[in-house]
C-alpha cells in the first residue's frame, strides 16, 4: 500500500496543493525541452539528407561551444566570436563529407553510425587537444535576470532561448520548403537513388546539411554552455536527445521539437515527483523509459504516418 | 600450393557440414589451439596475460554475444554494457550466497539472469526496428546501470559501492581472487570463449541460425515463409543477453576483481560494438579478431605517444582519443566488412598462391 | 499445347467478395473466384489491378476489410503469414525477397524451417537428433537443388547470383516447404526467352509431379494461356473474367481492359 501511495496518490496531490509550483516544473521542463529539441533538430536534419544517424551531434555542440569560448578568449568580441565558430562548422562540415561519407557512400547504415561514433571520439580528443580540457565559462552577453509574472519565476535567459530555437526552426522550416535547396534536400532525403539521376548533386546537399547541423550545434552549444559552462558532459545531452528521436521520429523536424518539449516536461514532472519515491538519478533513463511507453500506443511515432509494407 | 582443397571430396552431407571442411584449416585450428592452451601459458608473462590476453579473451565473448544478436539477427543493440553488468552483479550475488556452488555453475546461472532481463529488453523489437531499437536498447544500459547503483542489495550494501570477487576454487585450483594465478584465470576465460564459440557456431549454421539470418535480410519474407519474428528475435536476445552476462560475470571476476557500476557504463556498450563490426559483423571468428584489435590498439597508441615520443599523459591521452577515432573512420573505409573478410580475402588468395589466377 | 489429362480436384481456397483498402484507396473491392486442387491459375490484368495485393490477401500479409477466405474446407476473415505458412500456403515475390546475405543452401533449408522440431539446445550441440534432422532435411534441399538445377551454385551467397537465377533460388525456397497451394507472382518477369522456358517448365513439372495447386500472376500472354488451366482477370480492383484460356481470350471485357477503354 505505501508503495503505491507513494506512487499513485501523493505526487498528485503535491501537484494540487502547490498549483503554481507545477507551473514552474513545466516551465523549467520546457526549457530543457528546448535544448533537447536542439539537438534532436541536428540529428533530424542529418538523418533525413543521408540517413545517417550522426552520433556525434553531441560532440559536435561540445565542440562547437569550446571553439567559441577559445576564440573569446584571444580578445575578439562576441559577435565576430560567433561567425569566425560559424565558419569553422562549415569547414568541418566540408571536412567530414570529404574525409568520411564520400569514402563510406553506399555502405550499409551500421557501419556510417559507426563512423560517428568515431567521429565523436575524434572532434573529443580534437577539442581537447587544441582548447584545453577544463571547464569554462561561456558569457556572450545573454540577459539572466528573472522576474515574476502572476506568481510564477520565469528567467530572460530562458525566454531568449526559447525566443532562439523557435526562430531558428521557422528559419528552418521556411529554408525546407521554400527554397531549391531546401526542395533538393527533400528529394535527397526521399530517395537518393532518384535525386542523384534527376541531378541533384548528392555532395552538397551533404555538406549544407552538416553545415545547418553544425551551427544548429552551435546554438545548443551556446544555450546549453551558457547555463552549466562548457564541459564534457556538454556531449552528453546527445544521449538526452535520443528518446526525442523515438518520440518524434528520426525524419520529422516538428517531431524534434514537440517531442524534445514532450521529453524535457516529462523528464522534469518525474524527477520532482517520482523521483524520491525511486530514489532519486532518474533522469538517466526517465526520458527513454517514457519514450517507450509511448511506442507501445502509437509505433509509429509522434508525427510518423502509418507505413505501408510491401513485398 | 599448400592451402587448397582439390582432391578433398565428400560422401556424406555431414562431411560436407562441418565446422572447417578444408583438411588444412583443421590443422591450422588445432595448432592454434595447442598454442593458445599449452604454449602461451607458459611463454607469456603476468602483464601480457593480465593487461592484454584476458581482457581480450573476455570481451571477445561478450563480442561473440553481441555479434549474435546484431550480426546475425540483425537487431542493432546499444545495452551491452548493461546486460554485463546484470551478469556481473548476479554472479556476486550467487556467489556470496551461495560460496560453495562452483564458480563455472555461478558465471552461468548469471547468465541465465542476464538472458531473462535481455528478454525483457528485447520485447520492443516486435514494433521497432533498425535505430529505433538500438535507442530503446539504451533504455536497458541507462536503467539497469542507474539500478545496480541505487540499490544497496546488489553490492551487499558494501559502503564502497564495489563489489569484490571473492576467492573461488575448482579442484582445488583459485580461479577468481586476488591470490589466483593469472594463467589460471587466463585459462578458465579461454576455456569459456572456446566452448562459447563452438556453440554458437552451431547455432548459427543450423535452422535457429538460418531464422535469425532470415529475419536480419528480410523480415517481411520471413514471416510469410511461417518465421515468427517475436520469437526468434527474442530467442536471439535471450542468447545473446546470456553470453553478455556471462561475459560481464568474467570481466568482473577474472579481470577487474573489484568493479563498480562505472565499468559498464555506455562506453562499454561502443567498444563492443566496435569490435564486432571492426571484426565483422556475422562471424565468430571475426568477434576475436576485432577485440584484439579494439584490446591492442590503445595500448600501443599510449606505447607510441608515451614512451616513443616522449608526449605528457595528459596530452597523449586526447590525441589518444583522437587518433583512435581516425582509426576507427580509417579501418571502416579500409575494410567496412571487417577483419573476418580480410582473414577470407586471403584465404582466397592462399589457395592460389603461387600462381596469380 | 496437349497437356496430360490432370485430375482438377475439389476448391482448395475460395475467396468470397472480399474488399481491400489502403487509407481511402480500394485496391480490391468484390472479388470471388476458387482454386481448385492441382490446377494451375493464371491471374491476369493490367498493372494496378489488384493482382499482387490479391496474393498479399490469400497468404495472410493484407488483411481485407470485407469478405471471407475459405482455405481447406476452413472459412476465415483473415490468416497471419505465420499461419498461411504452416498450413501449405508458400509464395514467391514480384521484386524477389531472398535473403541475400545467405547462401543458396541456406536460403532453401530456410524453407524447411516449419519442419524442422529440435530446440535450440540440441542445435547448440549440433549432435545426436539435430545433425539428424540438418542431414535428413538437407538430402531433402538437394533433392530440389537437383530439380532446379542449380548444383553449381550450391554454396553462393544469393546476392551474388543474376536475377534469373535468384528467381530460381526463390522458386526453391517455397518448394521447400512442400506446399499444398504455392502462389507465384511474375516468375518470369525480367526473363529472356530460354529462362522463361525454363521456369515454365520447372512450373509444369512441380505441378505435375508433387500435385500442387499453382496461382500465379503473369503479364506474358503466350506463357499464360499455355500454362494455365484457368485464367482470372482483373481490373481496377474488380473481376472482370474467369475462366478458360480461350474463353478469356475471347471476352470483350477483357480485350477492353487491355486495350484501354474508358471507365467510367
Amino acid at each position: 500500500m505505501g508503495v503505491l501511495n507513494e506512487f499513485f496518490v501523493l505526487p498528485f496531490l503535491d501537484i494540487a496543493e502547490a498549483p503554481l509550483f507545477f507551473i514552474e516544473v513545466i516551465i523549467g521542463g520546457l526549457s530543457a525541452g528546448v535544448m533537447y529539441s536542439l539537438v534532436a533538430l541536428g540529428f533530424v536534419l542529418i538523418f533525413k539528407a543521408s540517413g545517417v544517424f550522426n552520433f556525434a551531434q553531441g560532440v559536435l555542440a561540445l565542440f562547437a561551444a569550446l571553439t567559441l569560448v577559445g576564440i573569446m578568449e584571444w580578445g575578439v568580441p562576441a559577435p565576430v566570436a560567433l561567425l569566425l565558430t560559424a565558419a569553422v562548422m562549415v569547414g568541418l562540415a566540408f571536412a567530414v563529407e570529404r574525409l568520411v561519407l564520400r569514402p563510406l557512400v553506399n555502405q550499409e547504415h551500421i557501419i556510417l553510425f559507426m563512423s560517428t561514433i568515431g567521429l565523436a571520439y575524434f572532434l573529443e580528443g580534437l577539442g581537447d587537444t587544441l582548447w584545453g580540457s577544463n571547464v569554462k565559462k561561456l558569457d556572450i552577453g545573454i540577459p539572466e535576470q528573472s522576474f515574476e509574472i502572476g506568481g510564477v519565476l520565469l528567467n530572460q535567459f530562458e525566454l531568449v532561448a526559447a525566443a532562439t530555437a523557435g526562430t531558428l526552426v521557422a528559419v528552418l522550416a521556411v529554408f525546407f520548403h521554400y527554397t531549391r535547396v531546401g526542395r533538393a534536400l527533400r528529394a535527397v532525403a526521399d530517395d537518393h537513388q532518384a535525386a542523384l539521376s534527376v541531378g541533384i548533386p548528392l555532395k552538397t546537399i551533404w555538406v549544407i546539411v552538416w553545415s545547418v547541423a553544425g551551427i544548429v550545434a552551435l546554438v545548443a552549444g551556446i544555450m546549453w554552455g551558457s547555463k552549466s559552462g562548457v564541459q564534457f558532459s556538454l556531449s552528453l545531452i546527445a544521449l538526452k536527445a535520443l528518446p526525442v528521436l523515438i518520440l518524434g521520429g528520426f525524419t520529422s523536424v516538428p517531431g524534434a521539437i514537440v517531442g524534445g518539449l514532450i521529453i524535457g516536461v516529462g523528464e522534469k514532472i518525474g524527477e520532482v515527483y517520482w523521483g524520491p519515491a525511486l530514489g532519486g538519478a532518474i533522469e538517466n533513463w526517465f526520458a527513454y523509459v517514457l519514450a517507450l511507453m509511448f511506442l507501445v500506443f502509437r509505433p509509429q511515432g509522434l508525427f510518423g504516418e502509418k507505413i505501408i509494407e510491401r513485398v | 600450393m599448400l592451402y587448397r582443397e582439390a582432391g578433398q571430396f565428400k560422401s556424406s552431407y555431414g562431411a560436407d557440414q562441418a565446422v572447417f571442411p578444408i583438411a588444412q584449416d583443421r590443422w591450422f585450428i588445432a595448432a592454434a589451439a595447442v598454442f593458445a592452451f599449452v604454449v602461451v601459458p607458459l611463454i607469456a608473462d603476468d602483464y601480457w596475460l593480465q593487461a592484454i590476453l584476458i581482457p581480450l579473451l573476455v570481451y571477445a565473448l561478450a563480442a561473440l554475444g553481441l555479434n549474435v544478436l546484431t550480426g546475425y539477427a540483425g537487431q542493432l543493440s546499444l545495452g551491452t554494457g548493461g546486460f554485463m553488468a546484470v551478469g556481473a552483479y548476479m554472479s556476486y550475488k550467487i556467489t556470496t550466497a551461495f560460496p560453495e556452488l562452483n564458480i563455472i555453475v555461478v558465471f552461468l546461472f548469471s547468465g541465465l539472469f542476464s538472458a531473462a532481463v535481455g528478454i525483457v529488453f528485447g520485447l520492443p523489437s516486435l514494433r521497432i526496428k533498425g535505430f529505433y531499437l538500438a535507442v530503446a536498447t539504451l533504455a536497458a544500459q541507462f536503467f539497469l546501470i542507474w539500478l545496480f547503483n541505487k540499490v544497496g542489495w546488489f553490492y551487499n550494501y558494501n559502503p564502497s559501492g564495489t563489489i569484490d570477487a571473492p576467492p573461488r576454487a575448482m579442484l582445488g585450483v583459485l580461479i577468481t581472487g586476488a591470490e589466483a594465478q593469472p594463467e589460471v584465470k587466463y585459462l578458465t576465460a579461454l576455456s569459456l570463449l572456446s566452448v562459447f564459440a563452438l556453440l554458437t557456431k552451431n547455432l548459427v549454421r543450423s535452422s535457429v541460425g538460418r531464422a535469425w539470418m532470415a529475419i536480419r535480410d528480410m523480415d517481411i519474407a520471413a514471416e510469410i515463409i511461417g518465421i515468427r519474428p517475436l520469437r526468434t528475435k527474442l530467442l536471439a536476445f535471450a542468447i545473446s543477453s546470456f553470453i553478455c552476462g556471462v561475459a560481464g560475470a568474467e570481466l568482473f571476476a577474472l579481470h577487474f576483481g573489484s568493479v563498480e557500476t562505472l565499468a559498464f557504463d555506455i562506453n562499454l556498450s561502443f567498444l563492443i560494438l566496435f569490435m564486432v563490426i571492426i571484426g565483422g559483423l556475422g562471424s565468430i571468428l571475426g568477434s576475436i579478431l576485432g577485440a584484439a584489435f579494439m584490446v591492442l590498439m590503445p595500448i600501443a597508441l599510449t606505447n607510441l605517444f608515451v614512451g616513443g615520443l616522449g608526449m605528457q599523459a595528459v596530452t597523449a591521452k586526447h590525441t589518444e582519443f583522437m587518433v583512435f577515432g581516425g582509426l576507427i573512420i580509417f579501418f571502416l573505409i579500409v575494410e567496412p566488412h571487417g577483419l573476418a573478410r580480410l582473414w577470407q580475402i586471403a584465404k582466397e588468395k592462399l589457395r592460389l598462391w603461387p600462381f596469380p589466377y | 499445347m496437349s497437356q496430360p489429362q490432370k485430375k482438377i480436384g475439389d476448391t482448395l481456397l475460395k475467396v468470397e467478395d472480399i474488399s481491400l483498402s489502403f487509407g481511402g484507396v480500394k485496391a480490391i473491392s468484390g472479388v470471388s473466384f476458387e482454386i481448385k486442387e492441382q490446377e494451375i491459375l493464371a491471374i491476369i490484368g493490367p498493372n494496378g489491378a489488384g493482382k499482387s495485393s490479391m496474393l498479399n490477401v490469400i497468404n495472410g500479409f493484407y488483411h481485407p476489410q470485407e469478405g471471407t477466405i475459405t482455405y481447406k474446407g476452413e472459412a476465415r476473415h483473415q490468416m497471419r503469414p505465420h499461419n498461411a505458412a504452416k498450413q501449405g500456403i508458400a509464395r514467391t515475390f514480384q521484386n524477389i525477397a531472398l535473403f541475400k546475405g545467405m547462401s543458396t543452401l541456406d536460403n532453401i533449408m530456410t524453407g524447411r524451417l516449419l519442419k524442422m522440431r529440435r530446440n535450440f539446445l540440441w542445435q547448440a550441440l549440433y549432435w545426436g537428433p539435430a545433425l539428424k534432422e540438418e542431414l535428413a532435411h538437407r538430402e531433402r534441399v538437394e533433392q530440389i537443388i537437383d530439380f532446379l538445377e542449380i548444383q553449381a551454385i550450391r554454396k553462393t551467397q544469393v546476392g551474388r547470383l543474376p536475377y534469373g537465377l535468384q528467381k530460381r533460388v526463390e522458386l526453391g525456397r517455397a518448394l521447400a516447404a512442400e506446399p499444398d497451394l504455392l502462389l507465384l507472382d511474375e516468375p518470369m518477369a525480367g526473363m529472356n526467352v530460354e529462362e522463361k522456358e525454363d521456369m515454365c517448365r520447372f512450373v509444369l513439372d512441380v505441378n505435375d509431379e508433387f500435385g500442387t495447386t499453382i496461382a500465379l500472376i503473369e503479364h506474358d500472354m503466350g506463357v499464360v494461356m499455355d500454362i494455365s488451366d484457368r485464367v482470372v482477370v482483373l481490373d481496377y480492383g474488380r473481376k472482370i473474367a474467369d475462366g478458360s484460356p480461350d474463353e478469356v481470350r475471347g471476352n470483350k471485357n477483357v480485350i477492353d481492359a487491355y486495350l484501354g477503354v474508358s471507365h467510367d
